[in-house]
């Protein structure tokens, strides 16, 4: 059975937790930011790292935490 | 396909002997009977609270009619980003807080400019001073003073793009660099200043706003938006237009003002920007930071390019949510790139916002992409040329769910500069360098940020009982030509002359919606609602031409010459205006109504099409005062089929000089956020004397898209301009600049410090 | 308190009272209602205001109204002879030479001035005399070519005109 994540601030559903990330830092609403903050990350720190440094840092560092945290929809 | 009557043969403007003789109307020489003139009082701080506002000493001076502060507005919030309701952040006047110098905080309408300006000494505002930010990556710390309270971090958007693996492209590459830049800040510089008329009808409760603007349609909707009414209240009309260049896109100031103003005196009022107003308060050019990433093979094949951006986007959001959207995409123009990643950020600092200005996106991506390919072709021993060569867009290539290119000459422009400089340059001196750079330009967006229901442009024809045709449609000529372009796409179409067609442009109560003029989407997307309206019409003429006939259906009729003809025997038609008459008869006499429109399907995400072009400059550098002076310029320029080509030639002659004044002169340097230069004396623009020529060649394409064929013009040819200046400085000299606008010092500096690296 | 202005505009005597401190370029476009002459800087920058005052063009932002007095101007909308276009109003046309056209009357007017003191200047003389002009739109080059080309029918008028 596949698994796929949910955003925990809204509808989108995807398989890849990348493409969720990808998702979750284009979205500037409160909502979106608070929980992040939840998480211990900050909206600001991680748009800054992704450019600001070549890389991905932002999304990778979103990607592993929303892995763990967003609620899982079974397919 | 046929030969054209009218598509490709030189025309002339069709409002020439308006504009020639000075009587094309433009907003700034309007007057109404019982007209008041209204005037702004701005902010003096980048940021501030506003305590309280004092207006009645003004309001008692005489000839003063009004005085308005925030609370006098019907405190609607508009923006040009309406599918975002958080970017809807513009007030007709600030209630709670100031964001930038120029602010407006009230406005005063008096019987006299004079008066009205003298009035604005007379009201007093009390301000409580708030600390202020000025630079993109100060204002997203966590300590950042807020622009807008609601808005953490002063992050006003985001945007990412990618495709393929990045990652993995940079680990099959042989050569990996990367390079930082600054591009900043230019102005539109019109000629004629933002200034809007309002006359709001008592008694029906409806306003009518001319402006000079380059979107009657947006300015529709910001207007609804920020006075809290129905469109269809408001009628929007455009005159003719001094000149737009980007900056003309929103809903500034001078028109929401003057509605409000009109509707509380009953006259109808008139607000004009004075000239240091139009350079400190008036949209300019986002200034940005970029990084640019670049693996290629070393046979100079690009593998992998990465792309991160900040801008500076000032006060409010308007249109700079997509410069951020647009430069990531262009920084991808013209070349195959299998794998690609862009992160940018759009922050608010507390300065005139910034968006739109000519060539919105690609003049910074391009600048930074064709300078770091310069660098890189060097230290792999590749000619500059065949290194583009090598990894140019052909027609068909599609970016991984972004954009498809449709018709694409950008290897014959190649051949043809390359062929050019070869034949004309052969002289250079040792001081004289040459620049070669590629570019490319949208036809219109396909996004709807702007939340329209409609059809992105539409056009009505109506065929009178004498064959002349009256044209409607929204279109905004503001100089490049659309006016004449809908004329000839009209009467191509309908096989008649340019003399049988009157336009009816850019008013928002009889014609159907075009977005405007930006984005270079006016022949594209207009012109290909004007085909459409023409061709309904069209048709029902060659139906009654056909029962005329009497022949089988599956016979071809076409129209031309003022006839409409069996295409295998031409010798059997009939005149245009016979048929006219009898089409007209057969209708109960209604006259002969075709409507037309175009929106974009199944064209990517971007853009509807492409133009494309090569471009190489010639310039001279002098060692001891760093004063470039450029010699000559080639360029060749694929528009797919040109409609007009004097005004093809026009565009692309009007971009290089402002991408020439763009690499070398043009500046907006700002001290905690007041611009330092608002005048035309300070603010440095190419003149007659600092003008090269121009040798420019079509390299014509066909783009089944396009009407008749035809792409945008010139729009592209802005933005390959300073960094082939760059380039070509480079080849003469070693040196490197990691910024546009290369002023003497700046050239001196560089080559200084080259040639003491190299001692 | 205002004083007695009187001049000529396009061939018609005007005999006005204005204040003091009032431009040449008010007066034309908000007393004589001559809107065609248009108004970009107000500091001399840009010669989009230019007239010609007794043959010589001048920047009409930068001349008090009064010190027209007892002399003649001409502005664009004294050009043409009646319907038919000035030479040098049609080869701006024919060359493309304006896109949106604000700047169009000062050009007109200095190139006015120009052929008459040089009937048959080069593409660097024109440079040179029109060097002031902003134009925003055209990158110039097509106007010098209007100019040049205008200079050719003002001569070729003039030879007709000799062997009438």
């Amino acid at each position: 059975m596949a698994i796929s994540y949910r955003c925990p601030c809204c509808r989108k559903i995807t398989s890849d937790p990348y493409d969720l990330a990808r998702h979750y830092l284009g979205q500037t609403n409160k909502k979106h930011k608070d929980w992040l903050k939840t998480q211990g990350l900050s909206y600001a720190q991680l748009i800054t790292w992704q450019v600001t440094e070549f890389g991905n840092k932002g999304y990778d560092a979103l990607a592993e935490v929303l892995e763990k945290g967003a609620p899982k929809v079974e397919d | 396909m046929s030969e054209y009557s009218i598509i490709g043969k030189p025309t002339t403007n069709v409002d020439g002997a308006a504009k020639v003789s000075g009587e094309a109307v433009y907003t700034f020489d309007m007057t109404l009977p019982n007209m008041l003139y209204g005037k702004l009082l701005r902010s003096p701080h980048p940021h501030a609270r506003i305590i309280s506002i004092d207006t009645s000493e003004a309001e008692k001076l005489p000839g003063v009619k009004a005085v308005i502060t925030g609370k006098d507005t019907p405190g609607g919030r508009y923006g040009l980003w309406r599918r975002f309701p958080e970017l809807c952040d513009q007030e007709v006047l600030a209630t709670t807080k100031v964001r930038f110098i120029g602010d407006p905080v009230a406005a005063v309408a008096a019987v006299s400019e004079a008066i009205a300006e003298n009035a604005l000494d007379f009201i007093n505002v009390e301000y409580e001073l708030l600390p202020a930010v000025f630079e993109p990556l100060d204002a997203i710390k966590d300590d950042a003073p807020l622009v807008h309270d609601d808005c953490d971090n002063n992050i006003n958007n985001t945007r990412h793009i990618e495709w393929g693996d990045v990652d993995e492209g940079f680990k099959n590459s042989d050569y990996i660099r990367e390079d930082r830049f600054i591009y900043s800040s230019q102005h539109p510089a019109p000629t004629e200043v933002h200034n809007s008329l309002a006359s709001y009808d008592k008694g029906n409760g409806r306003l009518t706003v001319w402006s000079s603007t380059q979107s009657p349609y947006y300015l529709q909707l910001g207007l609804a938006d920020g006075l809290k009414m129905r469109e269809g209240d408001i009628r929007v009309i455009k005159p003719h237009v001094g000149g737009g260049f980007g900056g003309k896109n929103s809903t500034m100031p001078d028109s929401v003002n003057a509605a409000v103003l009109s509707m509380k005196t009953g006259r109808p009022v008139k607000i004009v920007f004075n000239r240091e107003e139009e350079f400190t308060c008036t949209e300019h050019r986002t200034a940005m930071h970029l990084a640019v990433k670049i693996g290629l093979k070393k046979d100079g094949t690009i593998m992998a390019k990465e792309f991160k951006l900040i801008t500076d986007g000032g006060a409010y959001t308007a249109l700079g949510a997509t410069t951020l959207y647009l430069t990531g995409t262009y920084a991808t123009f013209p070349y195959k790139i299998p794998s690609y990643r862009y992160d940018g950020v759009r922050t608010y600092t507390n300065k005139m916002w910034a968006t739109s200005v000519r060539n919105f996106g690609g003049t910074e991506a391009i600048y930074a992409s064709e300078t770091q390919l310069d660098r890189a072709a060097h230290d792999l021993g590749i000619d500059p040329i065949e290194i583009r060569r090598k990894n140019a867009m052909t027609p068909g290539y599609e970016a991984p769910g972004q954009y498809n290119v449709g018709s694409c000459g950008l290897l014959p422009s190649i051949d043809k500069v390359e062929e050019r400089i070869k034949e004309k340059w052969t002289d250079l001196s040792k001081d004289e360098g040459v620049g070669f750079t590629l570019f490319a330009y949208m036809c219109g967006g396909i996004f709807n940020w702007i939340d329209t229901p409609y059809a992105f442009s539409g056009a009505m024809v109506k065929v009178n009982i004498d064959g002349t045709v009256d044209l409607f449609t929204q279109g905004s000529d503001i100089g490049q030509g659309t006016n004449t372009v809908n004329v000839m796409i009209c009467a191509e179409e309908l096989g008649i002359g340019i003399e049988d067609i009157r336009l009816h442009p850019a008013d928002t109560a009889t014609t159907p919606v075009d977005l405007g003029a930006w984005a270079s989407r006016e022949t594209m997307m207009n012109g290909n609602a004007v085909k459409d309206a023409a061709s309904n019409v069209k048709k029902k003429l060659i139906e009654v031409a056909r029962m005329k006939l009497g022949e089988n259906i599956v016979y071809d009729l076409e129209v031309k010459d003022k006839r409409i003809f069996l295409a295998l025997r031409p010798e059997r038609g009939f005149s245009y205006y016979d048929i006219v008459k009898d089409a007209i008869k057969l209708n109960d006499g209604e006259p002969i109504l075709g409507v037309g429109h175009y929106t974009p399907h199944r064209k990517g995400m971007v853009s509807p099409a492409w133009s494309f072009g090569s471009m190489a400059i010639r310039v001279k550098v002098d060692r001891e005062t760093g004063l470039v002076e450029v010699k000559d310029v080639i360029v060749a320029h694929d528009c797919g089929q040109p409609i007009n080509p004097l005004g093809v030639r026009g565009q692309v002659e009007g971009s290089v000089h402002l991408g020439l004044g763009w690499g070398l002169c043009e500046d907006l340097p700002t001290d905690n956020g007041l611009i330092l230069n608002p005048s035309f004396a300070d603010y440095k623009i190419f003149r007659t004397r600092d003008m090269p020529q121009i040798e420019l060649h079509e390299v014509p394409t066909y783009e089944p898209g396009g009407p008749f064929g035809a792409k945008e013009s010139a729009e592209g040819a802005v933005a390959p301009t300073s960094p082939a200046i760059a380039n070509a400085i480079y080849n003469v000299t070693g040196a490197t600049f990691d910024s546009n606008v290369l002023k003497p010092e700046k050239v001196l500096k560089a080559i200084r410090e080259k040639e003491g690296k190299e001692n | 308190m205002k004083k007695e202005l009187k001049f000529v505009v396009n061939g018609n005597p005007y005999d006005i009272w204005v204040e003091p401190n009032t431009l040449l370029v008010q007066v034309l476009r908000d007393e004589l209602g001559l809107r065609g002459t248009h108004r970009a800087c107000d500091s001399g920058t840009c010669c989009a205001c230019t007239v010609n005052l007794d043959g010589m063009a001048v920047k009409s932002c930068s001349i008090l109204a009064l010190q027209a007095n007892g002399r003649e101007i001409l502005t664009i909308e004294g050009m043409a002879n009646g319907a038919e276009l000035h030479p040098i109003q049609q080869a701006f046309i024919d060359n493309w030479a304006f896109q949106c056209g604000f700047c169009t009357s000062g050009q007109i007017m200095a190139s006015n001035a120009l052929l008459k003191e040089n009937p048959n200047p080069t593409r660097e003389e024109v440079q040179l005399q029109m060097d002031g002009h902003l134009c925003r739109c055209t990158g110039y080059n097509m106007i010098n070519e209007a100019i040049r080309d205008a200079a050719g029918r003002l001569q070729a008028q003039k030879s007709q005109e000799k062997t009438k």
